[in-house]
């Protein structure tokens, strides 16, 4: 049954309209096709920046659409980098500072000369997944102890230095990061431990004095300056590390 | 300037180095230069107060605990005036070096503050508290944190009575940064008092009392090693009175921060 309409019916300039024939029955309308396709080359040197709604070939594309730029429809798409280069991500590179770690009694310090902080956060996503598994959503908590502690570290390595004391703060977290190494494996092993029981302790105490060794001998070889405050420095990355193995044994 | 001979070059000039772009820089070496002559008025060099090695921090760690080990015992068999004035007699005097800090660094002058000890006794509390919560089972990171921001206003707190005191007596020379570092001591005991309460249990009040007494003694003696190199002309007997005063308050502050089964 037709009905008559007070207004001229809505005509969209490309696609379909729903018939009038079947009576507006809403199972037999199509997908509407979008009203403002614009004619987009195939071959493009040029970037993809109409936003127009309703005209149709004409951009008027402003200093907007050009900014955006080519977003990878740059000409020479073989010539460009590879992305885990481009955003400074060395997997080789993490992969051999992480295994000079895993020797609990020498610590290799020659790669963690160039600090860099996608190990550290590598780390720290697989700490909070272990922290999860046992039940503890503790993201944003151990970020900001990470770099609270971090911050403490310089502090502290810097005003004992004194003069000559040159370690930056990227270097600091850095090398805090990749020390909490132990602290990950200790929180994995702590899912299959019993959870009342002096062993919990005795664990996370041998996790704890390994990462501490391996802090203190990398902090003393990559800054100058530590060499004669080795045990002050020592008692403060020890700190740090009970701090985070509280998270885990609680 | 020469950019390593102001003690803030070592701790700025990473931030600066790291994050800023050159122009970022530019804005903010000025601005830096500013506040570090600021800053300097009022913190007096805070490099200092870092000199430390292994043998000051154990030397200094029996004086704050057991302050009474290398004095004659019968100085607690006479009265509160005479044995006060036994403790005026036995102080150390130390050199003036000339200029504005008259004191040897500590790493040559067993009496004299410093920061390490006090910032790390700040952190091993906060372990330890840590420790003491999660042992009672109430261990959140939100209740350390709170440990934190409560030890803070704490050590604050005793910062400001020490600087009020100081200031009646009409002696305002003393530096700031000595009076954080020996309201900092007070964590030291806190500690002690908080390793007894993980490991003994009851024995903890025990031990509470007896750490009071210690770091009343040992506050006694520090400020009256200050007092009486800045202020030459005061009223002995007051003088006497307000010292034991600030070492009696010692015992409600540590009592309120040390009571872990609170919040």
């Amino acid at each position: 049954m037709a009905r008559e309409f007070g207004a001229p019916p809505v005509v969209f300039p490309s696609g379909g309209n729903p018939t009038v024939a079947t009576g507006g029955n809403i199972q037999q309308r199509r997908v509407p096709t979008a009203p403002f396709q614009p004619s987009r080359p195939s071959n493009s040197g040029i970037p993809f920046m109409s936003f127009d709604i309703g005209s149709s070939a004409t951009n008027t594309a402003g200093p907007i659409g050009g900014g955006i730029g080519p977003i990878g429809g740059a000409a020479n798409f073989d010539e460009e980098e590879p992305l885990l280069d481009e955003l400074g991500i060395h997997p080789d590179q993490i992969w051999k500072k992480t295994k000079s770690i895993l020797n609990p009694f020498r610590v290799n310090p020659t790669f963690h000369k160039d600090s860099d902080l996608s190990g550290p956060i590598f780390l720290y996503l697989s700490f909070c997944l272990f922290q999860l598994l046992a039940g503890k959503i503790q993201f944003g908590v151990i970020l900001g102890w990470i770099v609270v502690s971090s911050i403490f570290l310089y502090i502290v390595f810097n005003m004992l230095a004194g003069r000559n004391g040159n370690l930056d703060l990227h270097t600091c977290t850095s090398v805090i990061g990749y020390c909490l190494l132990p602290v990950v494996i200790l929180s994995a092993v702590s899912l299959f431990v019993p959870q009342n029981g002096a062993i919990r302790f005795g664990v996370a105490g041998v996790f704890v004095i390994w990462a501490t060794r391996a802090c203190t001998n990398l902090m003393v070889a990559v800054a100058d300056g530590g060499e004669e405050h080795r045990g002050l420095i020592a008692y403060a990355c020890f700190l740090i590390y009970t701090l985070f193995s509280l998270l885990v044994i609680f | 300037m020469n950019p390593k001979s102001n003690p803030f070059s070592a701790a700025g000039s990473g931030l600066i180095r790291g994050g800023l772009s050159a122009y970022g820089e530019k804005i903010f070496g000025s601005g830096s230069e500013y506040v570090q002559s600021n800053i300097s008025k009022c913190f007096s060099d805070p490099q200092y107060y870092f000199q430390v090695n292994d043998h000051y921090v154990r030397n200094k760690l029996k004086i704050v605990l057991l302050p009474f080990l290398n004095r004659v015992s019968e100085i607690f068999l006479v009265g509160i005036r005479k044995r006060i004035k036994v403790f005026l007699k036995t102080k150390i005097i130390t050199e003036p070096v000339g200029g504005r800090l008259s004191y040897e660094p500590p790493i040559n002058d067993i009496n004299a503050p410093d920061l390490y000890i006090p910032c790390m006794s700040f952190a091993t509390y906060l372990v330890l508290a840590g420790i003491s919560l999660g042992l009672s089972g109430k261990f959140t990171p939100e209740a350390l944190n709170w440990k934190f921001v409560t030890g803070m206003i704490g050590w604050f707190s005793e910062v400001m009575l020490l600087k009020v005191s100081i200031l009646s007596l009409g002696g305002g020379e003393a530096p700031l940064l000595d009076m954080v570092a020996y309201a900092g001591y007070t964590f030291t005991g806190m500690c002690v008092a908080v390793l007894g309460k993980i490991t003994l249990g009851y024995t903890y009040y025990l031990i509470i009392l007896w750490t009071c007494l210690c770091m009343g003694i040992f506050f006694i003696k520090t400020m009256n090693r200050t007092l009486l190199s800045e202020v030459r002309s005061y009223d002995s007997s007051k003088h006497h009175y307000l010292l034991l005063c600030t070492a009696l308050t010692q015992f409600p502050l540590m009592f309120c921060l040390s009571n872990t089964s609170g919040t």
